[in-house]
């Protein structure tokens, strides 16, 4: 890239020679801080009470989700309100592999994830002939139809749900290793791959997708089968954070699993953080988080003023705080932006 | 030609950071045929759509007898009189001919001199009254270019902007619908002609201003200004000294 | 004849499930907006509309002609204070706005009505019934569908024959030109969205008197309303009535199957034809 651009100012004009840049001081700070969380994340079991674990866990998941969405909605300009799907679909899976056929639970994780992927086609060619909000809507229908037959499947013990009895296999310390080390991996996965996947030749066409999808196209851009390959990986990444998430609970249900309030948390974190950008998600999550914690408990109060914050930033800050924080300093963790900067001789 | 219908002073417009119009001084009195030519890009049909209110002005850049009405919504120009038949037509697709008309008339401003009626354009334009009950997609160009000059009528304006309805149409359908022209101001109406055709537009006004680059670079009287004159005006600067 | 009944039901199910469609029709044909408060609005009219009758002691006729009108108070407010803001091309913002206040409407109705399923007493014409044939049919799902019928009749020739219905179509057409034309966009939308709420003021008042509702309710019927459209054929007043019938005997028919199938066909339904007949049962190519 840089390369080629170099190249053809010193061919065509006379001009100063150029050079990409994307790294910046912050972007290196943040990038050390990140290999520092993901360490911390994995080794868990060396520092941290069984709680802390349980909340991290958490925490981790509800970034998983989040970022799946903010690819959807940020970069793809698809808005899905039935996320719960792919959470409940990935997590069933993960207990019928490991409950009832008896593989180990750990690897079960990583197998049931053909469940979100192979349900996600199919949604996707019926949602897509659905203009803009009706795909939303419609993605609602895919999660209802997912519940409603999970609660009518006996092999899953229908309405009453299953427990994950088989990881009574393995011993406390074993289980909150394993939880660890998936949760480091569904970071790495959902949010490395994420920016690795901006960062990339794809990053670019992402981008002038989300600006503008139909000069995108008219680039060369191909902007459906980019949207369609998003919408299955997305459906993937939030699955994983599903089977995780439930593979800690030790116990799911068809509505737990299918719970709208899992695109609620998506989408709040999102909207609140900062749509289309990484840094967004990741202080949307922790507003989340620990609102969740300090406010949870006046319930139905709490989630009328989520609500309204949602439709607030909607209305009047579309960028979320970190678009607020990007208009007073320009500091970006998670560097996507291409600058050309002009080369001294 | 009596008093001034409509002004702009020193009207600036922009598509975002994209600075189209440059201090534009324009006027129309009552009654007049102005033409506004030029080539492509040149800023006519933004000067078209700042008067009507597509495009934020300030509002004292554009008045309308004296009144400053720059920047008004689209709607309240058509109450105030100003009509316009838009460029690509824009008809209302998926409803007849007559009802496209209807919609005009139910938003139509208070008439001076004779109303425009659903039978005035009929007769105008006959062939739209054996139409009137056909959806307007299935029309022909030609066709199409009469509802949306009907329409414009039906707002009963006293100023009508016509933005290139020339574009893409056969020439004998072209002078067919400039033949309406005439009956039109006779009505006491202004008109603004926007025309790619500078033949066309110098028989058809009394008046004309080119437009170059977002700017006037000609103005005067149809019939009095020679075609090098226009020609040098049109393409700017070099080719005028060739 | 256990399927001839199911077939009826459906039909009379369908009246109902109507009058949540027609407005979502009406909303997406004039401003490409879906609301996702449709359905909790429905709801916050039934929940307004049963406290009303239990507080002032006002009959079912009583309660529908304050919630008719209330309804278009609500509509005005939220194009006024909501959806003229997220009006334009990019479908996000909309979506977004009304999907955080369907969540904060619900916890709010939560906190009001508490989490209790409610009704509303409609004296006699609740239980009647007639016999027709060997079937028995109650009077007031009767009631609900030749309502339905008249509503969507009703919402057709306005749309067809009046100005405010050519202002409506005009702008959904191209809303810069009926600007153009003299049309007031924000008139056509508030005037839209009042109307489509206000026929949630019916619905309101027959799913109070039919069923029951609860304030988690409205998600489940902006389903409804929104497979109703699609089985239908968008931009259709007919259509969605159409989808509302097809969905309601699916739905019926379901239940006789197996009562846990029941919702779960009015799905699969809705889903077989956007695989077949994406663009519904009465839209155009």
């Amino acid at each position: 890239m840089t390369d080629a651009l170099a190249a053809a100012s010193t061919t065509t004009f006379d001009g100063p020679r150029v050079r990409v840049q994307r790294r910046t001081t912050s972007s290196i700070v943040a990038l050390i801080l990140s290999v520092v969380v993901l360490v911390a994340v994995a080794s868990m079991p060396l520092w941290a009470s069984q709680g802390l674990i349980r909340d991290i866990v958490r925490l981790c998941c509800y970034i998983a989700i989040a970022q799946m969405w903010n690819m959807l909605a940020g970069y793809a300009g698809i808005v899905s309100v039935g996320q719960q799907a792919f959470v409940g679909v990935a997590a069933y899976m993960m207990f019928i592999i490991a409950q009832l056929w008896g593989v180990d639970p750990f690897v079960a994780v990583v197998l049931a994830m053909i469940a979100p992927a192979l349900l996600a086609i199919p949604t996707y060619g019926l949602l897509h002939r659905l203009d803009g909000p009706y795909f939303a809507i419609g993605t609602w229908v895919i999660a209802e139809v997912m519940r409603l037959a999970t609660s009518n499947f006996g092999y899953v013990n229908a309405g009453a749900g299953m427990s994950l009895r088989v990881m009574t296999g393995y011993s406390a310390t074993e289980r909150a290793v394993g939880i660890s080390l998936l949760a480091a991996l569904m970071l790495l996965v959902t949010v490395g791959g994420s920016y690795w996947l901006l960062r990339s030749r794809y990053g670019l066409a992402l981008i002038a997708m989300r600006d503008n999808p139909i000069a995108a196209a008219s680039q060369g851009v191909n902007v459906s089968r980019l949207r369609f390959l998003i919408w299955v990986a997305a459906a993937v990444g939030t699955g994983l954070a599903g089977a995780i998430y439930f593979m800690a609970q030790l116990r799911i249900t068809p509505p737990s699993a299918y719970d709208p309030n899992w695109a609620n948390i998506a989408i709040f974190i999102v909207m609140v953080g900062g749509l289309g950008s990484l840094e967004g998600v990741i202080i949307g999550a922790l507003i989340y988080f620990f609102a969740d914690r300090w406010f949870g408990q006046y319930g139905a109060t709490y989630l009328v003023v989520l609500g309204l914050l949602t439709l607030f930033m909607a209305l009047f800050a579309r960028g979320g705080i970190w678009g607020l924080i990007c208009k007073v300093v320009d500091a970006p963790w998670f560097p996507t932006r291409r600058t050309l900067v002009e080369e001294r001789q | 030609m009596s008093s001034t219908l409509l002004s702009t002073q020193g009207l600036v417009a922009r598509y975002g950071d994209f600075q189209a119009l440059y201090g534009i001084d324009f006027e129309i009195s009552e009654g007049e045929v102005v033409a506004l030519i030029g080539a492509n890009g040149a800023g006519k049909s933004t000067l078209l759509k700042s008067i009507m209110g597509l495009l934020r002005v300030a509002p004292e850049m554009v008045r309308l007898d004296g009144r400053p009405v720059g920047g008004s919504k689209p709607n309240r120009m058509v109450s105030d009189g100003v009509a316009i038949v838009p460029e690509g037509r824009r008809l209302f697709t998926g409803m007849s001919v007559v009802d496209n008309l209807r919609v005009a008339i139910d938003h139509a401003a208070v008439p001076r001199g004779t109303a425009w009626t659903l039978d005035r354009v009929f007769e105008l334009f006959p062939i739209l009254r054996e139409k009137q009950a056909v959806p307007v997609q299935s029309l022909s160009g030609g066709q199409q270019q009469m509802v949306a000059i009907g329409r414009a009528l039906l707002n009963q304006p006293r100023l009508l902007l016509c933005d290139e309805i020339s574009l893409g149409l056969a020439p004998k359908v072209v002078k067919e619908i400039y033949r309406a022209i005439p009956s039109i101001s006779a009505n006491g109406t202004a008109i603004i002609l926007v025309e790619q055709d500078v033949g066309l537009a110098r028989s058809a006004s009394n008046r004309l201003y080119c437009m170059l680059e977002g700017r006037v670079s000609l103005t005067g009287r149809s019939q009095d200004i020679s075609r090098e004159v226009i020609g040098a005006a049109y393409f700017g600067g070099a080719h005028a000294v060739a | 004849m256990q399927w001839l009944d199911g077939l009826v039901q459906g039909v009379l199910l369908g009246g109902l499930y109507a009058q949540y469609a027609l407005g979502m029709a009406l909303m997406f044909g004039v401003m490409r907006i879906v609301n996702i408060t449709h359905g909790d609005l429905m709801i916050l009219l039934a929940l307004t509309g049963i406290s009303l009758a239990a507080t002032f002691a006002l009959g079912p006729w009583t309660v529908l002609m304050v919630l008719v009108a209330l309804g278009a108070i609500l509509g005005l407010l939220l194009q006024r204070l909501i959806l003229n803001r997220v009006v334009g091309a990019d479908p996000l913002p909309s979506l977004i706005a009304t999907f955080g206040l369907s969540v904060a409407l619900q916890n709010a109705m939560l906190q009001v009505w508490s989490a209790d399923t409610r009704s509303l007493g409609g004296g006699d014409i609740a239980q009647a019934s007639f016999q027709l044939g060997t079937l028995y049919v109650g009077v007031l799902p009767v009631i609900v569908l030749a309502t339905a019928t008249l509503l969507t009749g009703g919402l057709d020739a306005t749309l067809r024959y009046t100005r405010f219905g050519r202002s409506l179509r005009a702008a959904s057409a191209d809303v810069e030109a009926a600007a153009m034309t003299g049309v007031n966009p924000k008139g056509v939308y508030a005037g839209a969205t009042a109307v489509a709420v206000a026929i949630l003021g019916f619905a309101a008042v027959f799913q109070s008197m039919r069923a029951t509702v609860a304030p988690a309710d409205g998600p489940f019927q902006l389903i409804y309303a929104f497979e109703a459209v699609i089985i239908g054929g968008m931009g259709s007043i007919w259509g969605a009535f159409l989808g509302a019938m097809v969905l309601g005997i699916s739905q019926s028919i379901g239940f006789r199957i197996d009562p846990g199938f029941g919702i779960l066909a009015g799905h699969l339904v809705f889903l077989l034809i956007l695989a077949l007949r994406p663009q519904g049962l009465l839209g155009k190519d």
